[in-house]
């Protein structure tokens, strides 16, 4: 353990750590941009420059520790060559943060007015370059914005492995381009290198000029994309920003989604599917609760499921592996006396989608199939017994041929599908970010999500509906 | 002749560069000395007395490279020719790659079992034709006379070597470029640490030398290392190979023994300046070293530490002599636009840099000078200085103040009037 002095400040240091890596892990922010803990070296920025007693100044991200050194983030040579640095980053760079996306949460911004804060001292035209280049469907470069800290590359080359990514030409007019033969729409990892890019060159698509990031809020959820479950961040309108004029809808929208750093589960990244989850969730969704087809009150469509029930001899169930922990625990607890429960897979992998790989990707594309197979029976295809009168299925991703000849069925769904109006008793239910609860992962690792709006009045809340149906019926039989 | 020679020791003819005739010089006996008689420790030794410093630009000790190298240790080494002669007015080591080829090979098979190398390369700039030719053609001659492959001389020792051509980057003779443009990557330079000797090729340890600094290694182990030292000056020894151009009568590739007075060599050798005219400044070593005045180098003579006293260097060995009546707003625009078009691109000061500079002496040249210009240029300069991964920023910086610092008034003059006091060009046509 190597002792170094940061500031004066003395501090206990591990052989294998950067100063970098010891500075910020003591509180001592050094501004950077090239680097990234999850990514190579590249030392490119120079934004780190800090200065050493007796060596000079010298980037901090490759620096490795020596003991007794004498390290200094903040003296006057450092602040003059990070402010000169900053000059040197804009002085081709467009500075339009009033049209660019990333204003707000762009890393150059917040540099420029802490380490700068000094208008260009050149006057002189800057150099252009590509704007909008079209990196895949999902991403557009603006290669004007681009600061080569070359982290979108290196996270091609190290991370997602699909090498779609490399430098063209030299100098003050070398670009970021896609390689020849590496697309990078099929690396479904791309949209990691939009958060990555520490200002606006790289742009997601589905968000562009969408929304200003101020106005949005980031609730903490969980992808439910696969059995990984990967953190998340699910961004959408701050209540208080709420629109008065335009679409209301786009107040209960998802503008974008982004990782929710987690190191046991997926550490910075997610996969492209789970920034499309609004594909899942802004599906038209079913608020009417239905008995054969016949829209009737929720409460009339509850009281009648739990007659069913109650009239049942062999009544199975078909659990949901996209419940909550919660949820399914009601289950089990409420009705996992009176039904007999198979595990049903809701989500199949689509078309085209990757199935599996060594770095987040799951074969299973469901969030709770480690809970709901603890709790209960799982035979891969349901197996029903003769005599089955009743089925309740929840969620989706059951063919309704497979029914038993002659049950009843009782069916929960959240979205619009010809199914609903084929069950006996309809019951429309609130999806993932109109609740809050937990998954567990694959690996058992528990992890929460928040709702981000409210649910519908005319929709239930799973949890709450099982309570409701595993009362004793009531009056008549 | 600028003192004695080492390497220049023949008349230059169209066989000369043939292995039949590096024999009858005397060629590979130094190889088989070294193989038969010698182990590989001494040979590093021998380097290290003999005080030879690298002749690349940075000039220093080879000794001290190759020390950090411990042959034995078990893992593959590496030893590379730097043959990506790049800096702007250097063209010595294509005297040797053209005219003396085997003396490299010899050189670097000496060093390559000095090293404990059993793979070396050369990487030779892809503009090299006739250079590339001969020297693949002298590799093929070495390999059938058994000088290279399996078992050479009969011996334990066996080299392979690879000539690679490059595609024309100035950053990938920066030995870490190089070593990057050898695997197959854009010839971005690497930060230190860890050291190339530590860990470089395929992140083993290797040895990046210049082609004149390792074609020296016959030499010496042929003559030993007090014979070495006996050339030159106690502080450099050896000789260098100057590459002379410019507005001199007789521009060319020079052997120059170090210690060699240098107004002597320019009138003597290199037979004055052209049209009869006054020396203005000097460019001693490539476009990197810091410019000297004609009153600067009137009693210097040539050697590293005479140059470093100086406040320059002689770098690469490439001269560019300059007669008075030369526009140094010129001369300074032309070479910055060599940096700004060779600036990798790779970290901020130096790819932003070298452009904003360009364009400023674009400026100035077509008379749209701001008087902030000079300051500006200090500036850029001032924070390319020790910030970059390489050395082309620094020495880009280099070259803008070490002009601005001795011309400043043509600066001035031509940012006032929109002209150059001089005629703007750069050829010395005429006599005055």
């Amino acid at each position: 353990m190597p002792e170094i002095f940061i500031n004066g400040q003395a501090i206990q240091a591990r052989d294998d750590q950067t100063v970098l890596q010891v500075a910020l892990a003591n509180g001592i922010f050094v501004p950077y941009f090239c680097w990234h803990p999850q990514l190579s070296i590249a030392g490119n920025c120079r934004m780190c420059l800090v200065e050493v007693e007796g060596r000079g100044l010298d980037i901090a991200c490759n620096m490795p520790v020596n003991a007794g050194m004498k390290v200094f983030t903040d003296s006057d040579d450092v602040k003059a060559h990070r402010k000169a640095i900053l000059q040197f980053i804009t002085l081709n760079h467009p500075v339009d943060c009033g049209i660019c996306d990333k204003a707000g949460e762009c890393t150059l911004q917040d540099y420029h007015y802490q380490y700068n804060g000094e208008a260009s001292l050149s006057r002189d035209e800057k150099v252009h370059s590509t704007k909008f280049y079209n990196l895949s469907n999902r991403i557009l470069l603006d290669n004007e914005r681009c600061i080569l800290c070359l982290r979108c590359t290196r996270f091609t080359h190290e991370v997602s492995k699909s090498m779609a990514l490399g430098v063209e030409r030299r100098g003050d007019v070398s670009n970021i381009r896609p390689v020849e033969d590496r697309p990078l729409g099929e690396d479904p990892y791309s949209d990691n290198i939009i958060d990555l890019c520490p200002v606006g060159a790289l742009l997601s698509r589905q968000f562009l000029h969408k929304a200003r990031v101020w106005y949005l809020k980031p609730t903490p959820s969980v992808c439910p994309g696969c059995e990984r479950g990967c953190t998340i961040q699910i961004w959408h309108r701050k209540p208080e920003w709420k629109l008065k004029a335009l679409d209301p809808a786009q107040n209960t929208s998802i503008a974008r989604i982004t990782p929710l750093e987690n190191p046991a589960v997926n550490g910075p990244w997610i996969c492209n599917k789970g920034r499309d989850l609004a594909r899942i969730f802004e599906r038209r969704r079913a608020d009417q609760a239905m008995l054969k087809g016949q829209p009737v009150e929720l409460s009339v469509a509850i009281d009648h499921a739990r007659r069913l029930i109650g009239a049942a001899r062999h009544p199975a169930a078909l659990v949901s592996t996209w419940g909550s922990n919660e949820e399914l625990e009601t289950f089990k607890a409420r009705l996992g006396e009176v039904f007999h429960c198979f595990v049903k897979r809701d989500g199949q992998p689509e078309e085209g989608e990757r199935i599996e790989d060594d770095l987040l990707i799951r074969a299973d594309k469901n969030p709770n199939t480690a809970k709901a197979r603890e709790l209960f029976h799982d035979s891969g295809e349901p197996t029903f017994h003769d005599g089955t009168d009743l089925v309740l299925v929840w969620g989706e991703g059951f063919d309704f041929a497979k029914l038993p000849r002659g049950a009843q069925v009782i069916f929960l769904n959240s979205y619009l599908q010809p199914e609903n109006g084929h069950a006996d008793v309809f019951l429309p239910i609130s999806i993932q970010t109109e609740r809050s609860g937990h998954y567990t992962n694959f690996q058992g690792t528990v992890s929460a999500f928040e709702a981000c709006f409210a649910k519908n009045d005319t929709v239930v809340d799973a949890e709450a509906l099982f309570v409701a149906l595993a009362a004793p019926a009531r009056g008549h039989p | 002749m600028p003192g004695r020679q080492l390497i220049m020791t023949f008349p230059v003819t169209g066989t000369s560069h043939s292995l039949v005739e590096y024999r009858a010089r005397g060629g590979y006996v130094a190889l088989d000395k070294a193989l038969r008689q010698m182990k590989p420790t001494d040979i590093t030794k021998e380097v290290t007395a003999s005080g030879l410093q690298g002749r690349g630009g940075a000039a220093f000790s080879m000794g001290r490279k190759w020390q950090v190298i411990v042959p034995d240790d078990g893992q593959p080494h590496y030893l590379i020719a730097n043959a990506d002669e790049g800096e702007p007015g250097t063209f010595k080591d294509r005297w040797i790659l053209e005219n003396n080829p085997h003396m490299l090979l010899e050189s670097m098979l000496i060093a390559s079992y000095a090293l404990g190398v059993r793979n070396c390369f050369v990487y030779i700039r892809g503009e090299f034709d006739l250079p590339y030719r001969r020297l693949a053609g002298a590799v093929e001659e070495a390999y059938a006379a058994g000088y290279f492959g399996e078992r050479i001389l009969g011996t334990e020792f066996s080299c392979d070597i690879v000539v690679y051509r490059g595609a024309g980057a100035y950053v990938a003779g920066e030995a870490s470029g190089l070593l990057a443009s050898l695997e197959g990557k854009k010839s971005y330079p690497r930060n230190r640490p860890p050291r190339l000797t530590v860990k470089g090729l395929y992140q083993r340890p290797t040895v990046v030398n210049n082609v004149e600094s390792l074609s020296n290694i016959a030499w010496i182990i042929a003559h030993g290392a007090a014979a070495f030292k006996e050339v030159g000056t106690p502080k450099s020894p050896g000789t260098r190979l100057f590459s002379v151009s410019g507005h001199v009568n007789r521009p060319g590739v020079f052997e120059v023994e170090l210690g060699y007075p240098w107004m002597k060599f320019l009138e003597e050798d290199c037979g004055g300046i052209r049209n009869g005219r006054a020396l203005k400044c000097v460019v001693p070593g490539g476009v990197s070293s810091k410019v000297l005045t004609a009153t600067d180098i009137k009693d210097l003579h040539l050697s590293h530490e005479a140059l470093w006293d100086a406040g320059s260097t002689l770098g690469s060995g490439g001269m560019i002599v300059i007669a008075e009546g030369t526009c140094m707003v010129t001369l300074l625009q032309v070479m910055l636009r060599f940096y700004h078009h060779e600036s990798c691109g790779q970290c901020t000061p130096c790819r932003h840099g070298t452009g904003w500079m360009h364009r400023i002496l674009d400026r100035i040249v077509a008379g749209q000078g701001r008087p902030e210009d000079i300051e500006r240029l200090y500036y850029i300069s001032k924070f390319n200085d020790g910030t970059t991964i390489c050395g082309l920023g620094d020495a880009a910086g280099y070259a803008c103040t070490g002009i601005l610092d001795k011309y400043r008034d043509e600066f001035e003059y031509y940012i006032e009037h929109k002209r150059s006091r001089h005629d703007g060009n750069l050829e010395c046509l005429r006599s005055s």
